[in-house]
């Protein structure tokens, strides 16, 4: 069982983004991330008047790896999951919710933001979300063949000598 | 890094550095780390105790560059080896593409070699994955150390049917490191055309 996590073009793609940048929009937080539970960003988008996010990478694999602890948590005290986390801090929040089984929705925000605010606005982006995730899932995976693998292994080659 | 977006076609493959503990999974995954260009990698997040001990992951994105107007990238990861983890330690096998699994060639770590290759095994198991499904390459690690047991013993320990690919290497001095990297990297490659 091998699975890649694969991002396509496509009008589902562009629907989220438009989606992730309302929720920016409504609720002026600095930056919403869609991140699969692999810890791999789909989607991100920040706002214009923000400062230079932290390395997406690392905080997508923070976020990711901490709801994977959370979950196991969640499992030790009989629940399925928890859907949602908030980290408060003297001068921001980050707050997680779960998109189905498969993603998670983060947003980034300082204290100016109203926590609830973020909670109402956020909940009903997931739902939209969650109908075109579950689209893309039924699309079919396109086809890898030999030359993409002779094209990888040569950068491979490239990158690691 | 760059903006990552659903407008790019992208693929990810997550990489795991898998063994006993003080085997040099970390060590491994800081060479790298040391001689990638910066361009080409993210920034490394190390969760430690305070004596450098891994205490959830390491964790490292590679990007290979575009393939057929496919990004490609490598996520690296690396496990907390010390037998208590385990919880942890079973997370990050979740959606793993490939498995390094690095040996420790001191004597008096050949058992807890074995066991950390019977603990894959029940984790793997656990997340539904067959080992035989999952591409694993075996690196012997510490063949600097003078008291090194034979390459060839440790492999009858933890690969007796010699079905893995075997790199011997010294990850503090770099020796052996990319070619274990390259060769995991080249299995998951083979295996996402193969599938698809």
């Amino acid at each position: 069982m091998i699975e890649p996590s694969l991002a396509l073009y496509g009008e589902a793609y562009a629907k989220v983004d438009q989606h992730l940048e309302e929720l920016l929009e409504q609720t002026g937080v600095r930056y919403c991330l869609l991140v699969d539970r692999k810890g791999f960003v789909l989607s991100h988008k920040e706002a214009l008047w923000a400062p230079r996010p932290p390395a997406l990478d690392s905080v997508a694999t923070l976020v990711a790896s901490n709801a994977a602890a959370t979950a196991a948590l969640a499992n030790m005290l009989g629940e399925r999951t928890f859907s949602e986390q908030t980290h408060q801090g003297d001068n921001g929040t980050l707050y997680v919710e779960s998109v189905g089984d498969h993603a998670l929705l983060t947003l980034i925000f300082d204290s100016s933001v109203a926590l609830g605010k973020v909670k109402v606005y956020t909940r009903k982006s997931i739902e939209k979300v969650v109908v075109i995730l579950d689209e893309i899932a039924e699309m079919p995976q396109p086809e890898l063949g030999d030359d993409f693998s002779k094209g990888a292994v040569s950068l491979l080659d490239d990158l690691l000598g | 890094m760059s903006t990552i977006n659903f407008a790019a076609r992208e693929i990810n493959c997550k990489i795991v550095y898998y063994g006993p503990g003080m085997c040099g999974k970390t060590t491994n995954l800081k060479h790298v780390f040391g001689r990638v260009p910066e361009h080409l990698r993210g920034e490394m997040v190390s969760l430690a105790t305070e004596d450098e001990r891994t205490l959830f992951f390491d964790f490292l994105p590679l990007d290979l560059g575009s393939v057929q107007g496919f990004k490609t990238r490598f996520h690296l990861y690396t496990v907390p080896g010390q037998v208590f983890y385990n919880a942890s330690r079973k997370l990050i096998l979740r959606g793993v593409d490939g498995i390094v699994f690095v040996a420790d060639s001191a004597p008096n770590r050949l058992r807890a070699n074995a066991e950390s290759m019977r603990n894959l095994r029940e984790n793997l198991a656990e997340h539904g994955i067959d080992v035989r499904d999952v591409p694993i390459v075996l690196q012997v690690n510490k063949r600097d150390l003078p008291d090194a047991l034979p390459t060839e013993m440790i492999r009858a320990v933890l690969d007796p049917k010699k079905e893995l690919t075997l790199y011997e290497a010294s990850a503090a001095q770099g020796v052996g490191v990319f070619e274990t990297l390259k060769a995991a990297s080249r299995l998951v490659l083979e295996k996402l055309s193969q599938n698809r």
